[in-house]
């Protein structure tokens, strides 16, 4: 964590805000955000959302309201242990709370309140420590006073202060203490004694995950709420020309059927008879026609123009990257291609919506609960406080809830239909309405010193950017609410063309050309976009750059005639943390020694969201067909806060990005997304999965990424032991030798 | 109407016969614990047990089951009473997102009861029609195993075909009913 992004450092002035008595107890807040100075507003009274991160009541329960979404990734486990740690309390009895937005849990370094970015753990490590830490000193400053006793005589226990061998709940004291104020920057725990963190601990939701009794937003339920499927433009971004709803209005259990910007929606008593409904309705379409003059099969022909147009803006310059390729002893070129992509998260999107009275309740799992609800308040022409939402569990994430469309869907359908609906998607919307990982093109040319040495890296990337199709949400969702509508709308619509001519996205490009020592490098991107919605798919550009650059590195090192790890070793000597990884990568695969018969090693490194991972796959090839029986990977994320579910978000990450090396291709025809479920857009199952053996790298740094950075090397590993396997440079994804 | 048994309880639904089973349990049983993920038959969330064995309910017709033993995840355990199999979850923390895995407790609660101690082969072939997104089958599999060879090293053997699904088996059988 840099300096400035440091929470804990920018905001020390207005840290821990505020202690209230609310519902009894001690109610400990603090703002997450660089500038939050608004103290807590009082809860709601029409619902339990509280504003603070940490309560504890005189009956002595810790309750802990987690400001980040648990969506697989252990946020509810990591956090809540940095609680307990420091609050000296077991983490298992503390009660954890999914909470609605608030300003003061915004993410600082997204600027919203947003999960992704694999950002949970980097910006809550210190605030939520301190906050916990400042409570355990305000309670201990309260028994003092009410046992009258010196605080140097007191100490903690599992939710108790102990003194002259008597122990008393937290609870006794919490009176006194909000009285008393909570202390500012009390000293946090040095490692040395730290319980709980550092420990593996079995994960705090895996019973109500083992039970079904954890409840996601596809679970709720209550009476009177309806069911609606809403029937979507095929090519993305169109709008019903004409509906003829009669045969579906005449079905049973039919209430309603409404017409919104994007499609129609059939609302009815149950699911299953809102989807037989759907599919009686006869909808024709205007549809855009940039996207539907786009066909996979000849669109990579849009890519590869771009990239010949010759009409880049620069991304990235260090020393003179063409210079550079001038004076190269041998220069090395190649062109790396990704298709888009689908998250396909196990749970499809749902959104429950019910208006009533001027006020709107949401029921939701998303990565951005503040846009989410500022975009329902837009839609229903109320202030933000007159829009509740209430998180629930998310059934997998990987970035695709960071958008909110399917909340403005529900919204929109709620309004049009005056019912309480849930929304629920079916697969085939899911895969078919996705924000895509977008597909892209890379065309590289490194140049070699006469000591075999990187004289100049260079790279050219031709694809769509990601930002402005988040722009429009974000525009939509955050923008004051002094704003008329159609400034909005003109604002987030032309958000489009302001961004991609300003500036280069950064997603576009990030992890091209980082992480080699090189003294010239030059990145440079042109952008070209069918129009196909994009998004945030795990590990965003690192998804891709992941696999072009660890290929690339493979050719010049083989071209070179040199190890593939020892000479990414070579060019790892500024970026310490890759050099590690790599050379205990390469130790615990044997990378180097026998392997079995027919079995051949890959390796691929790679930095993303301040971590560093390296991995080796160890592969066999029969018949062209591709199997993959180990994937040894060696991971530094810094301080590591509960290693067992580093171990889990690695194994996640690879064998996600498994699924997407091997099989993972969304195609167009006309516009049309031609997938449309598991059969056609297959994932890995567990007999397709290898063995996975994590090594974490022993750090005193402070936490880094991990949902994602497990992603971006495996596809780059994969196909590097396929060349050494057989020969053959894969250079397209999906990797297949047919 | 249509009955049958639902977690150990007889049961009758006012429903269309086509409707699949996943929704009639989940909107009106108003158990939610079975999942939705796509519909077809692929990927096992909807699991549930018909008569003992893993069934994908989402394109199941209700009236299939008509007079049949039908198990969800629901009678399977609870957060009080874990199965030997869910115990084994927890200990190994094997959900990540939780969405996939009802399913995935159903299917391999079915096959321990029918093959108690399967081989690395086996447990891929009973479990190839549960889809985890998150990637947890390193943890399924090993969790499987370690159930499995907790129930033969303790000795413990039932009705069920030899394996102790339900932890302490009668209580939880009776809980349920
Ligand atoms: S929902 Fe039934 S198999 Fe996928
Ligand atoms: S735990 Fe998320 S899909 Fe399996």
């Amino acid at each position: 964590m840099s300096q400035q992004t440091d929470p804990l450092i920018s905001s020390r002035r207005s840290f821990l805000k505020n202690t209230a008595m609310l519902g009894g107890g001690l109610l400990i807040g603090l703002p997450l955000s660089a500038c939050a100075t608004a103290g807590f507003p009082k809860a709601g009274d029409k619902d339990f959302q509280p504003d603070a991160f940490l309560q504890i009541t005189p009956d002595n329960q810790v309750h802990f309201y987690m400001p980040r979404s648990e969506m697989g990734q252990g946020t509810y486990t990591g956090l809540t242990t940095l609680i307990a740690e420091e609050l000296d309390v077991e983490p298992s009895a503390i009660h954890v709370h999914h909470v609605g937005p608030l300003s003061d849990y915004e993410n600082p370094e997204i600027g919203f309140q947003a999960t992704g970015g694999s950002t949970s753990m980097r910006v809550s490590f210190k605030p939520l420590r301190q906050a916990a830490a400042n409570a355990r000193a305000a309670i201990l400053d309260a028994a003092a006073q009410q046992l009258n006793l010196p605080k140097a005589q007191l100490t903690t226990q599992n939710s108790q202060v102990l003194a002259k061998g008597k122990a008393f709940n937290y609870g006794e004291f919490v009176e006194v203490a909000a009285q008393l104020g909570v202390p500012d920057e009390t000293p946090l725990k040095r490692s040395n004694e730290f319980k709980y963190m550092g420990k593996d601990m079995p994960r705090l939701d895996g019973v109500a995950k083992s039970t079904g009794t954890a409840q996601f937003g596809i679970d709720v339920d209550f009476p009177g709420l309806h069911r609606a499927v809403l029937v979507r433009s095929p090519v993305a971004g169109g709008s019903v020309k004409t509906v003829d709803d009669s045969a579906a209005l005449a079905m049973a259990g039919v209430k309603k059927v409404v017409t919104i910007y994007n499609g129609v929606a059939v609302v009815a008593t149950s699911y299953w008879q809102a989807k037989q409904a759907a599919l009686a309705l006869n909808i024709e379409w205007n549809e855009p026609e940039k996207l539907a003059s786009f066909s996979s099969d000849t669109g990579k022909k849009w890519f590869a123009d771009a990239l010949n147009s010759g009409d880049f803006e620069e991304a990235f310059e260090l020393g003179d990257g063409k210079d550079g390729l001038e004076k190269a002893s041998k220069v090395y070129s190649a062109e790396y291609w990704a298709p888009y992509l689908a998250h396909s998260t196990m749970e499809p999107m749902n959104c429950v919506v019910k208006i009533e009275e001027g006020h709107c309740d949401i029921w939701v799992g998303c990565q951005t609960p503040d846009v989410a609800r500022g975009l329902a308040a837009r839609i229903c022409d109320l202030s933000i406080d007159e829009v509740t939402l209430h998180s629930t569990f998310l059934g997998g994430g990987f970035g695709r809830r960071f958008n909110s469309d399917f909340v403005a869907e529900a919204t929109e359908i709620a309004k049009a239909s005056g019912l309480a609906i849930q929304l629920v998607w079916s697969r085939e919307d899911d895969t078919r309405h996705d924000f895509y990982r977008p597909a892209s093109l890379a065309r590289f040319n490194v140049g070699v010193d006469k000591n075999g040495m990187i004289e100049s890296w260079t790279a050219q990337r031709a694809g769509p950017n990601i930002m402005p199709y988040t722009l429009d949400e974000v525009v939509d969702g955050k923008a004051p609410g002094f704003m008329p509508n159609g400034l909005v709308d003109w604002l987030s619509k032309r958000g489009y063309g302001l961004f991609n001519g300003l500036t280069v996205d950064h997603s576009s490009v990030e992890g091209l050309y980082e992480d080699y020592d090189a003294v010239n490098k030059d990145v440079q991107h042109v952008t070209v976009d069918p129009g196909l919605p994009v998004g945030f798919w795990r590990s965003v550009g690192h998804s891709f750059s992941g696999f072009f650059k660890e290929g690339m590195m493979d050719e010049v090192a083989h071209g070179q005639k040199q190890d593939s790890v020892a000479y990414r070793l070579a060019h790892t000597k500024n970026n310490p943390k890759l050099n590690g990884v790599i050379k205990l990568a390469a130790e615990k695969s044997l990378w180097g020694k026998p392997l079995s018969k027919g079995h051949f090693h890959g390796v691929a490194c790679h930095n993303s969201f301040e971590s560093s991972v390296a991995q080796v796959a160890e592969v066999s090839v029969v018949n062209n067909e591709i199997k993959i029986h180990k994937i040894t990977c060696a991971v530094d994320c810094g301080f590591v806060v509960n290693p067992d579910i580093v171990k889990a978000q690695m194994e996640s990450g690879i064998i996600f990005a498994l699924s997407a090396a091997l099989h993972g291709e969304i195609t167009l025809k006309d516009g049309k997304v031609q997938q449309s479920n598991f059969h056609d857009y297959p994932v890995l199952r567990m007999a397709q999965s290898p063995e996975i053996d994590v090594h974490i790298v022993a750090s005193d740094k402070d936490p880094s990424g991990v949902g994602e950075p497990g992603v971006p090397p495996v596809a780059a590993a994969v196909a590097n032991a396929v060349f050494a396997a057989t020969g053959k440079r894969l250079r397209s994804l999906p990797l297949s030798l047919s | 109407m249509i009955t049958f048994e639902l977690n150990g309880e007889a049961v009758q639904a006012d429903v269309s016969g086509d409707t699949p089973l996943l929704w009639v349990i989940r909107d009106h049983f108003k158990l939610k614990g079975s999942k939705f993920g796509c519909g077809m038959g692929l990927c096992g969330a909807c699991s549930m047990m018909v008569d003992g064995v893993s069934t994908r309910t989402c394109v199941l017709p209700v009236v299939a089951v008509a007079n049949r033993k039908i198990t969800t995840i629901e009678g399977v355990g609870n957060p009080q009473m874990l199965s030997t199999l869910q115990q084994a979850w927890v200990d190994a923390s094997v959900p990540q997102c939780g969405y996939c895995q009802s399913g995935q407790l159903i299917s391999a609660t079915a096959l321990l009861k029918s093959n108690p101690n399967p081989s690395s082969e086996e447990i891929d072939q009973a479990m190839s029609g549960n889809i985890c997104r998150c990637g947890t089958y390193p943890r399924i599999k090993k969790a499987i195993q370690s159930a499995a060879s907790k129930a033969v090293l303790t000795g413990q053997s039932t009705q069920d075909g030899g394996v102790n699904i339900f932890e302490p088996g009668a209580q939880a059988k009776e809980g349920m009913a």
